[in-house]
């Protein structure tokens, strides 16, 4: 299986603020979500990913190829679309067309009428008076039409009405149909990823926490259930996080066996959706 | 890299409505040919960088199949292009107006124009957005202010210049302005993308 991105050791410094050693890698051909709390550096990786920040150390390949040598051809390959807008406001979007058009060789024209016309998006209109959902719809347009293999998005679905998202995810798995083209974006609406995504990447506070399929997640967390008086030094080395109340405990795991084995039947386990992974592992932190 | 420079039309097609009588105001006016060739020239590549104050225009721009290179390139190949064009409506509305001016006003325009952009446009790069357009617009004006002034005082106090440059025959006074200026611009254009690369965006 082929990598679309590679991350090598990625460290980025800021102000009070670093991405961490950054090793990942995104799957040729699948959805991969990238979660994370605000802050948690997700748009300093994507900033890495498209060059517009270099990383302080580390290696950062599209395609195979280095942004070095490479510049044109990886981003000539790549559609972006980005939390807010970065067309020019004033601009309607038959003019935007005219300046991001030409700067791809692969820019089709009739493609990107047809996505307007999906969009039900005005031509002649300047992009400030778009709505939020518009904006997004614009980018997407945009993204689509030059036939990109990647397509990176950050925050897409952010500030969107429920319905609007489920209509883009519709949208994001149909253009994934033909099987060449992959898609990275961030959320932190998790829910959005349990409908579509094929990998989840998690980061925290900088720190890559896991890259794994859907489903290795499924399996490898759970949500555990139980009386207090299990718990003692030893078996709650079987948790990532455990909170206490006083009808009993809930803990997260990230070794369903292992609970398993300890515990057998006397705790509940369920399945983790991302938020409680999320939830729990923010937990962790104030341990260590 | 053409798209680039073609971008700044794009941008700018309403304001560029208000090019001419912009221009005709000038000449009106009755101003000096030379300062009607600088102000024409003047106004489309610093309009320009009006709209890219934004950082969201550098995203947009960078995330495109642009080098950064290229991005700058296209700035000063932009600003030599748009200035000459714009030289030549203004000498057409001069014409118009039978208005008479030579060709040493146009190399004065001209030059100021090229010595004002190699000055101006790495601060673009190098000032906190927002407060680069009036950074630009001051220095303007207290170089249009004291700017004589110097120049003044220098022919007073500074002999040598002066006999040394009034010794000089028209043809060397002018190439040597120009090579000056082409080295200025060149060195800018070499700065500029030197610090445009180590942005962050």
């Amino acid at each position: 299986m082929e990598n679309v991105v590679e991350l090598k050791n990625v460290t980025k410094n800021f102000k009070g603020f670093s991405v961490k050693n950054i090793n990942m890698q995104v799957k040729q051909g699948f959805i991969t979500g990238f979660i994370g709390a605000n802050g948690a550096g997700k748009s300093t990786t994507i900033k890495m990913m498209m060059n517009l920040l270099r990383p302080d150390a580390g290696e950062v390949k599209l395609f195979g190829l280095d942004y070095r040598t490479h510049e044109k051809e990886i981003k000539e390959r790549i559609g972006f679309v980005y939390d807010g807008n970065v067309f020019f406001e004033g601009l309607n979007l038959k003019d935007i067309k005219r300046i991001v058009g030409p700067a791809y060789k692969k820019w089709d024209d009739t493609l990107f009428y047809k996505y307007v016309a999906q969009f039900q998006l005005p031509l002649n209109k300047p992009i400030k008076t778009f709505s939020k959902g518009m904006q997004m719809k614009a980018s997407l347009a945009i993204a689509l039409s030059h036939d990109a293999e990647l397509i990176i998005m950050d925050e897409p679905t952010a500030g969107l009405d429920p319905i609007f998202r489920r209509e883009l995810l519709d949208l994001l798995q149909e253009i994934m149909l033909d099987g060449r083209r992959t898609i990275f974006f961030s959320t932190h609406i998790t829910t959005d990823l349990d409908r579509i995504a094929d990998y989840i990447a998690f980061l925290q506070n900088g720190e890559l926490i896991f890259n794994q399929s859907i489903d290795d997640v499924a399996n490898n967390y759970a949500l555990v259930k139980g009386e207090l008086g299990l718990l003692d030094r030893d078996t709650e080395k079987a948790f990532v996080d455990i909170h206490r109340a006083p009808t009993g405990f809930e803990a997260l795991t990230d070794n369903v066996k292992a609970v398993k084995k300890t515990f057998g039947e006397s705790v509940v386990i369920e399945r983790a959706s991302l938020e409680d992974i999320m939830y729990y592992m923010k937990g962790r932190e104030s341990y260590v | 890299m053409f798209n680039l420079i073609r971008r700044d039309v794009i941008l700018q097609k309403r304001l560029l409505l208000t090019f001419i009588p912009f221009i005709l105001f000038f000449i009106i006016m009755d101003s000096h040919p030379a300062l009607i060739f600088l102000v024409a020239s003047i106004f489309i590549p610093f309009n320009a960088y009006a709209y890219d104050e934004k950082t969201e225009v550098n995203i947009l721009l960078n995330s495109l199949p642009y080098t950064r290179k290229e991005i700058i390139a296209a700035r000063y190949l932009g600003a030599i292009i748009y200035s000459l064009a714009s030289i030549g409506v203004a000498s057409a509305a001069l014409l118009a107006f039978s208005k008479p001016f030579a060709l040493s006003d146009i190399a004065i325009g001209g030059g100021l124009f090229f010595l004002f952009a190699a000055l101006t446009f790495p601060l673009f790069y190098i000032l906190k957005q927002g407060y680069i357009f009036s950074a630009v617009l001051i220095s303007f004006l207290v170089l249009a202010a004291i700017g004589p002034q110097i120049v003044l005082y220098m022919s007073d106090h500074l002999p040598a210049i002066t006999e040394f440059l009034m010794n000089l025959s028209t043809t060397a006074l002018y190439t040597g302005g120009a090579v000056i200026i082409g080295v200025l611009y060149a060195v800018s254009w070499g700065v500029t993308t030197v610090v445009y690369q180590r942005k962050a965006f």
